[in-house]
């Protein structure tokens, strides 16, 4: 790619970016939900794992995971999947977001490609759930307390071919919303399936035998596997550098896979023409 | 480099109509087509504005998808600037300002400067030259003491001006315009016109579609008129009116009116017809006279009749209209 291209493609990213966190903070009750939600959802299953502890120990728990901080599994698990729904969301809700507004057909006929026009919408996504998980985080550790290695860093570095991965994800989401004209319904469906069968709130190993062998074969499973067994030391499911391996050649084949789904529906799109529907 | 700004040929299409057919005892689906473009073919010249004139789901929205890369063709070509649209689509999005139908095709949560500077980044101007673009617009366009106001509070007739603003903002050589009067005032209406019309004094080549003839006769150097995805005519509009051979119609009004008037106007030659009418509620003579060699015989006319002693208050000269030109074509009126 020619460095002219390159420098365009980054400042319409910027662009896009900065548009969003404009329209994002035009909504200000947004921001604000942004923060309560996790903790609204985590508060239950945490008390509900407290009731099962024996001597404060979460014994079974224990058994299959090798911690028995649940809270500490709990929220890298949490922090995972919002940056799991924050690509998905980001790539697909607002596709349907342009699409309701109506703003969809004009920013198609800007001479931005569609993958870059994609990538835009997904990067303040992730950076506004980078300051929420860390906010959340924070409450959190102040709330219930847990308990986190040093390993902060080979986690990040551990998730990064993972966040890319599912870049390629969302293409394929932003893909299905495009088809469907339906966001919430795609996206909440494999958001909940992805991050439920990958073990974002347990142990997979507890999973029947046919649903484990689905979820063993999701790179994400690995994503939450490596990043706990690094910051908790827990039992990972395959040694750590196996996961590592996988979840990189996840991001090449994710990514190549979610951008040829992306060009087929393009392509799609314009020949059935829905999307000025709105 | 190719003569024409936008080359169509052959241009056709044909969307799937899924249609289920649901019994007690059976379902099953039927797929039909529905053919809104159909074969069509033409030519528009470099800094010329040709309007595309027909009914509503004549084909002209679906016409202007395809040249500006929104819809992929079933089959045929099209050219822009000598590049085809299928291949190049970028490049040609560079060249082309699109504003279609409708009035959001801007974020209305972000002020208008704000939409200006997003889509100027979009078509990678930014920075100092994009600024004072934006400014320029915003001045041209009568919004700059509003510019940053969000444009959910802008009226209707602001809004297709900042969307018409953010169409010129890449400064493209071709500006394809969708209805872009449909649902505006007749005060922003006329406006945006005089405003399109700038457009081609600055060398800008227009494509725009619209079912309001008058507004297609006065801005358009050519029309093709479209009707059930076919073009039924295209050419300037003066011929289109005088392929009609229709007479002229002058219309007065009048103080009084007699038969005797009435039969020293028919000796003149080249009226075909006059119908009187005595308004009752205003007090005032409605005489229409036909005519068919044009322009010559309204002096003749007006002499007589004033030689008579009769009062002219008013008179009118009516052409046909491209409406009679559709109805001559199509058998049905363009608002049918």
């Amino acid at each position: 790619m020619k460095w002219q291209k390159l420098k365009f493609y980054m400042t319409t990213i910027w662009a896009i970016t900065i548009k969003d966190i404009k329209i994002f903070f035009r909504y200000p009750i947004n921001a604000i939900f942004r923060i309560v939600e996790p903790i609204m959802w985590i508060t239950p299953v945490y008390f509900l794992a407290k009731s099962f502890q024996i001597g404060g120990e979460n014994i079974g728990f224990k058994l299959f995971s090798g911690t028995s901080d649940y809270m500490a599994f709990l929220i890298i698990g949490s922090i995972i999947a919002s940056f799991v729904s924050a690509i998905l969301w980001g790539m697909g809700f607002s596709l349907k977001n342009e699409m309701d507004s109506g703003v969809l057909e004009s920013n198609w006929l800007t001479p931005v490609p569609l993958l870059v026009q994609m990538i835009g919408r997904s990067i303040f996504s992730v950076i506004i759930t980078l300051i929420n998980s860390l906010i959340v985080a924070f409450l959190v550790w102040l709330i219930f307390g847990f308990e986190i290695g040093n390993g902060i860093v080979s986690a990040v570095i551990t998730l990064f071919p993972m966040l890319i991965a599912l870049y390629g994800i969302g293409f394929g989401i932003a893909s299905l919303v495009l088809i469907t004209n339906n966001a919430n319904n795609v996206i909440d469906i494999t958001n909940y399936l992805l991050n439920s069968i990958s073990g974002n709130r347990f142990p997979v190993e507890i999973l029947p035998r046919v649903i484990l062998a689905v979820s063993l074969a999701l790179p994400l499973t690995y994503g939450f596997d490596s990043v706990r067994g690094i910051l908790l030391e827990t039992n990972t499911l395959l040694p750590l550098y196996q996961e590592q391996l996988i979840l990189v050649l996840f991001m090449f084949v994710g990514t190549a896979i979610g951008y040829f789904i992306l060009n087929k529906v393009e392509k799609y799109c314009k020949t059935i023409g829905n999307i000025g529907h709105y | 480099m190719s003569h024409y700004a936008i080359e169509v040929q052959d241009l056709k299409k044909e969307f799937a109509i899924k249609k289920k057919n649901v019994s007690f005892w059976k379902r099953r689906k039927e797929n039909k087509s529905f053919v809104a473009v159909n074969d069509i073919s033409f030519n528009v010249n470099k800094g010329e504005i040709f309007g595309f004139l027909g009914p509503n789901g004549a084909g002209k929205t679906t016409t202007i998808k395809m040249i500006s890369t929104l819809l992929r063709p079933t089959c045929g070509k099209i050219l822009i600037n000598g590049l085809d649209v299928q291949k190049n689509s970028m490049e040609i999005l560079k060249n082309l300002g699109t504003v279609l139908a409708g009035e959001r095709s801007i974020y209305w949560k972000l002020t208008g400067r704000e939409n200006l500077k997003y889509f100027a980044a979009m078509n990678g101007i930014t920075g100092k030259k994009a600024k004072e673009k934006i400014d320029y617009l915003l001045k041209r366009f009568s919004l700059d003491k509003r510019a940053d106001e969000t444009v959910e509070k802008y009226s209707t007739g602001m809004k297709q001006r900042i969307a018409l603003a953010k169409a010129l903002v890449a400064d493209p050589p071709i500006v394809i315009l969708d209805e872009p009067t449909s649902g505006l005032d007749p005060q922003s209406a006329r406006n945006l016109r005089e405003i399109i019309l700038e457009f081609k004094e600055e060398g800008r080549t227009i494509l725009l579609t619209t079912h309001y003839m008058e507004e297609a006769d006065q801005l358009s150097d050519r029309i093709a008129i479209i009707d059930h995805g076919e073009i039924i005519a295209l050419d300037t509009p003066k011929n289109l009116k005088r392929s009609l051979n229709k007479s002229n119609t002058i219309t007065f009004e009048l103080n009084r009116w007699n038969d005797v008037i009435e039969k020293e106007l028919q000796q003149i030659k080249s009226i075909e017809n006059i119908n009187s009418y005595f308004d009752e509620n205003n007090r005032k003579w409605e005489v229409k006279v036909q005519i068919n060699n044009g322009n010559e015989t309204i002096n003749n006319l007006i002499t007589t009749i004033t030689n008579s002693n009769i009062k002219i208050n008013n008179f009118k000269f009516e052409e046909p209209t491209l409406e009679d030109v559709f109805i001559n074509l199509t058998g049905k009126s363009l608002r049918e």
